[in-house]
């Protein structure tokens, strides 16, 4: 929802702060620090924003008028952990990404069946970024299935012990020599590899071998 | 129109009759008596606008660098002097150093005109950092002075910037990990109204929330070391499986 708040010059945003986004006597520090805003002039603010900011005047005014457009946060501050928030922030963006590099690393696999993993530490997460990568997939015009590739306990219970340089290949060894992947399937896998960062990586398993692409 | 006048003319000869307990004093020497008698009286506020604010997740006070070579350039441009982007590059250097890393700084390139890439350097460690400021706005609110003189500064003088810094991370054959730009704008009050309205407000805040004294540059310092240090870790990530993905050297 965006939320056009004018800054000054106008008296009453000076004096009594009224609609200016930055902290200020009425506004505190934590309500600011939580929009995002973009600074619009005149001219191309009642373009993008027709009705809510003026144009200026026919001959120009005395002082420059500018526009700052804020968007609230859709979700309380605080309700989501900021790993989760850093990744589901840029969801759009580097689902995207992923599947660019995917798609234009591989154009071999365009006619493959591609399904989708997500190894995040939080599930609703993982799910977000699978819907997100599986929708960028089909923006692509490649077939998507929704079927999930599964390993037997055991295999799990040893891959989980082992590095992430070597239990990522490894699993993409054993799905293939399960028959969980197929010829003519390729799993995108989206992974983040540390708890720490606040992107995550790609890598394509296909007839039985794993390749990082970003 | 001759009421007007009138009533003028009365003031003229009311002050002209009754002697002045004070020596007279013009109004711009009575401003400017006042504006040096409080010559601290400066909210300065500061606003992320864009990836400021972006949730942290890495702890700057903790080794997630061990072992990295680090690259740092600070540019020089309009926005940062030489000796300003020395000290930026000193205090980052600093923060990377206490997570680990073994910090090269080079100072003094200049940010090209027009937005083109700064010469290249002659070698590259394990990660390259190139950061350069630039202002994106600047108002002075002529307004905001007018009132400021008419009400003995009681209203705010209002002087505005918006700020970008660029951070552009590399790794060791110059292939692009990470690009961003961190936005956010200072807003700067003067006056001795906003100053005491503020100093009183503050009594009432929690150490966070207030905004007087050096609070803009701590936040601001806070938010840019964050998002840094949580950039050249992610950068630090992508160049560990992008070195996996293909161990010869890559070119952009």
């Amino acid at each position: 929802m965006a939320l056009p708040l004018e800054s000054p010059p106008a008296i009453e945003v000076l004096f009594f702060g009224g609609r200016d986004p930055s902290p200020g006597p009425n506004r505190p520090k934590e309500w600011s620090r939580n929009l995002s805003c973009e600074r619009w002039d005149a001219v191309a603010g009642s373009h993008r924003y027709p009705g809510e900011i003026k144009p200026p005047p026919p001959r120009g005014g005395y002082v420059e008028r500018f526009t700052m457009v804020c968007r609230e946060p859709m979700l309380r501050p605080g309700l989501r952990s900021p790993l989760d928030g850093a990744l589901l922030g840029a969801l759009q963006t580097s689902t995207v990404a992923l599947v660019d590099a995917a798609a234009s690393l591989r154009p071999d696999l365009a006619g493959s069946t591609w399904l989708v993993e997500v190894f995040v530490p939080s599930p609703p997460v993982a799910a977000k970024l699978a819907f997100a990568t599986k929708n960028a997939l089909m923006g692509r015009g490649l077939s998507v299935s929704d079927r999930t590739p599964l390993l037997a306990a055991g295999d799990v219970e040893v891959l989980t012990r082992m590095p992430p340089d070597e239990a990522y290949p490894a699993a993409c060894a054993r799905y293939f020599a399960t028959g969980s992947l197929s010829n003519s399937d390729a799993l995108l896998a989206v992974v983040s590899r540390d708890p720490r960062e606040t992107i995550v990586h790609a890598g394509i398993c296909v007839a039985g071998t794993w390749t990082w692409l970003r | 129109m001759s009421c007007y006048r009138a009533g003028v003319r009365d003031a003229a000869s009311l002050e002209t009759a009754v002697p002045h307990p004070l020596p007279r004093l013009p109004v711009p020497a009575l401003v400017v008596g006042i504006a040096l008698a409080c010559p601290g009286c400066l909210v300065r506020v500061y606003q992320p606008l864009s990836a400021l604010h972006h949730p942290v997740v890495v702890d700057p006070q903790l080794p997630n660098l061990t072992d990295t070579d680090l690259d740092l350039r600070c540019l020089r441009g309009k926005l940062l002097s030489n000796h300003e982007a020395g000290v930026l590059c000193d205090k980052l250097s600093t923060l990377f150093e206490n997570q680990g890393a073994l910090v090269r700084t080079a100072r003094g390139a200049e940010v090209p005109e027009g937005g083109a890439a700064p010469p290249e350097l002659e070698s590259r460690t394990e990660l390259t950092v190139e950061l350069r400021a630039r202002e994106t706005d600047e108002s002075k609110h002529p307004l905001s002075w007018v009132l400021f003189v008419g009400t003995f500064t009681l209203v705010p003088g209002v002087l505005e910037q918006s700020f970008a810094q660029d951070v552009v991370i590399r790794d060791e054959s110059g292939f692009l990990l990470m690009s961003d730009t961190l936005e956010g704008r200072l807003v700067q009050r003067y006056g001795f109204g906003p100053w005491f309205g503020t100093t009183i407000l503050d009594l009432t805040r929690k150490k966070l929330d207030r905004l007087g004294k050096n609070s803009a540059s701590r936040d601001l310092s806070d938010d840019l070391y964050g998002q840094l240090s949580q950039q050249v870790f992610n950068a630090k990530m992508r160049a560990q499986v992008l070195r996996q993905a293909s161990p010869i050297g890559r070119t952009e």
